[in-house]
């Protein structure tokens, strides 16, 4: 079988939608994890948030930045068949919090 | 401190005071002092204010991390978001160094009497053999204790007895009593001087490849306050004796022919090749210090080997961009380009893209997991936040103004 | 490192070989989407082709056209280079490396061809 293969430098910035067509966020860091010898995606983080995470800045919230977390969605909920239009299986408000 | 930090201390202001002043710090100085005579020093230390807290940031950046900014910088925000302020800065870097080039070439017309296009490649060739053939230390050593000679414009200022009262009183901000255009020009022309692009990525580039760790942050600390605040005290310099020699004369410094009579006054029998020499070296030194931060600035944002402490085969890429640079920007001087012109429009152009310093250094400063207890405080962040507003401000002014009054 | 951040610990970060040298950047990363398994990093992707494809998928064709056209395909056989992932030996703060010899890679293409073709033949430089 020929393998699935997604460029990941261009999934960076992308709008993410949910299954119902609602717009949720852009995909702004992704967490992965070592096992064995690979490495394997665990979550793409959604949103304005992450990209602070990502910046590590604390101190944007010093001139009114709401701290937020970032939206988190699992590597199951993210259907990257089509690379440039990724969307959840699932709707924004029945991912786990 | 050992005795190595100490030397690398007393080393680095040296430096510091030696790649300062170059020749966008001489041609602001001296035409902010022949036009407006003391009334533009306010420009001028504000500046070096800001540029004290930024190449102590830059120096800490380096110091903490191990890593220099343009690395750090492509790292951290991503290739696409470094892209345009990349091609920006080397733009600009580039223009600066035909500035820098355009010095040392007027100075050697001083001398001769040769125009200064004829020397452009003979200038371009003798740079780049002084980076080929030297490592990273000996170019420290060599511009910096050379660069000493700068302090002529220090001597000749208080040789003339500047009137305390006035000078005092430019220290701040006031209106101008005649062509403002042109005032606010070279004001924004002495604030790109200053706080010129190149120093940061360089010296943060330097304290890399002098092996800074963490225990450097106090040495970085004194080089900057020390060594900036001495490298202002020699513009500061040149604006007083331009003030004293050329504003009573009423000779406004379209052309550095004007600005060579700087020092015979104060030097009646030296002044002319005292002036051409500090010119010559202030321009080598910088020059070396742009072509290098370009260099450096390139390999890094692509991840090449670089180092000037290499031998050039070993890092092909890294000595292809000097050399190239060099050769590119001595070409608008050899087709005739006025060095004067250059490099006051460059300085204001340097004031234009501080947006582009700016905004990075300021959330990399505040990134606490590269940085942990050694990322920025709030005095640091407030002066940056200042120069975040000014930068923008200058964005949008400096462009007009070169129109308005640089001509 | 167990947890990583794929954005800000491994795109973009200077790519060093066994012995240290500099030889590139993680311009790109390959994933392999797999059926009821957690996508993983197949590849890492150096070169210019691959930062062009990220300002713009059409400056990559046309940076692709210009390669084929001026033939410096004499000096660089493949405008990318492509590592598995499997060599990667170390990922740190500091950088992500590989356990292969620079020298001997794609990435270091230029830097050799400038070596031989141009820095040899300055005065000065003893070969």
């Amino acid at each position: 079988m020929k393998k699935t293969l997604v460029h990941f430098e261009l999934l960076l910035g992308r709008e993410v939608h949910d299954s119902a067509g609602k717009r949720v966020g852009r995909i702004l860091s992704v967490t992965a994890e070592r096992e064995g010898g690979d490495c394997v995606i665990r979550e793409y983080l959604l949103g304005p948030a992450a990209l602070l995470r990502r910046l590590g800045i604390t101190t944007l919230r010093l001139v009114g930045f709401k701290h937020r977390e970032p939206l988190r969605v699992p590597w199951d909920q993210l259907d990257l068949s089509d690379p440039k239009k990724p969307c959840l299986r699932c709707r924004a408000d029945e991912l786990p919090k | 401190m050992n005795m190595k930090k100490a030397t690398q201390l007393a080393l680095g202001i040296v430096t510091a005071v030696g790649g300062f002043f170059d020749a966008g710090n001489l041609a602001t100085s001296a035409q902010a002092g022949a036009s407006f005579r003391f009334q533009l020093v306010w420009s001028l230390l504000l500046g070096t204010l800001l540029v004290i807290f930024l190449v102590e940031m830059s120096g800490r950046f380096a110091a903490v991390t191990r890593k220099a900014l343009p690395d750090a910088i492509r790292e951290h925000f991503g290739f696409t978001a470094w892209l345009v302020p990349f091609l920006v800065l080397t733009l600009v870097h580039f223009l600066v160094l035909a500035s820098e080039i355009g010095g040392i070439c007027f100075a050697l017309h001083l001398v001769t009497g040769l125009p200064p296009a004829v020397w452009a490649l003979p200038v371009a060739v003798l740079t780049w053999l002084f980076l080929w053939r030297s490592t990273f230390g000996t170019i420290e050593n060599s511009t910096s204790l050379l660069g000493l000679l700068t302090l002529a414009f220090v001597v000749a200022a208080v040789r003339h007895h500047p009137p305390t009262g006035e000078l005092l009183a430019g220290m701040l901000p006031s209106l101008p009593h005649h062509d403002p255009a042109k005032y606010w020009f070279i004001a924004v022309s002495i604030l790109g001087s200053v706080i010129a692009p190149y120093l940061f990525y360089f010296y943060s580039s330097g304290a890399v490849e002098d092996e800074w760790d963490p225990s450097y942050v106090n040495v970085n600390r004194g080089i900057a306050f020390v060594g900036m605040g001495f490298g202002s005290l020699i513009a500061l310099g040149a604006i007083v004796v331009a003030a004293v020699v050329l504003a009573p004369r009423g000779i406004e410094v379209n052309d550095y022919h004007q600005a060579a009579m700087m020092l015979t006054d104060a030097f009646p029998f030296w002044g002319f090749v005292l002036f051409a020499a500090a010119m010559a070296i202030a321009c080598l030194g910088a020059g070396i210090e742009v072509a290098l931060a370009m260099a450096y600035t390139t390999a890094q944002t692509f991840g090449w080997n670089w180092g000037e402490d290499l031998d050039p085969r070993e890092d092909a890429r890294f000595c292809m961009v000097y050399t190239a640079a060099i050769l590119v920007s001595s070409l608008l001087i050899l087709f005739g380009i006025d060095p004067l012109k250059l490099t006051l429009v460059t300085m204001a152009i340097n004031a234009a893209v501080l947006p582009f310093v700016a905004i990075p250094f300021l959330l990399i400063m505040n990134d606490r997991k590269l940085l942990k207890e050694h990322a920025n405080g709030w005095i640091s962040n407030s002066v940056a936040a200042f120069l975040l507003v000014l930068a923008l401000v200058l964005a949008v002014v400096s462009i007009p103004l070169v129109i308005m009054g640089g001509s | 490192m167990k947890t990583m951040d794929l954005v800000r610990d491994v795109l973009d970060k200077q790519v060093v070989d066994r012995d240290e040298t500099k030889m590139g950047r993680v311009d790109g990363l390959l994933l392999e989407i797999r059926p009821g398994q957690p996508p993983r990093i197949e590849a890492i992707d150096m070169g210019f082709v691959v930062l062009a494809r990220r300002i713009h998928p059409r400056l990559e064709a046309w940076l692709e056209r210009l390669r084929r056209r001026f033939g410096v395909s004499s000096i660089r056989k493949t405008a990318r280079y492509r590592v598995p992932w499997s060599a990667v030996k170390d990922v740190n703060p500091f950088c992500v490396q590989l356990d292969v010899a620079a020298l001997d890679t794609p990435a270091f293409d230029w830097e050799r061809w400038l070596r031989d073709h141009v820095v040899a033949h300055v005065p000065g430089v003893d070969s």
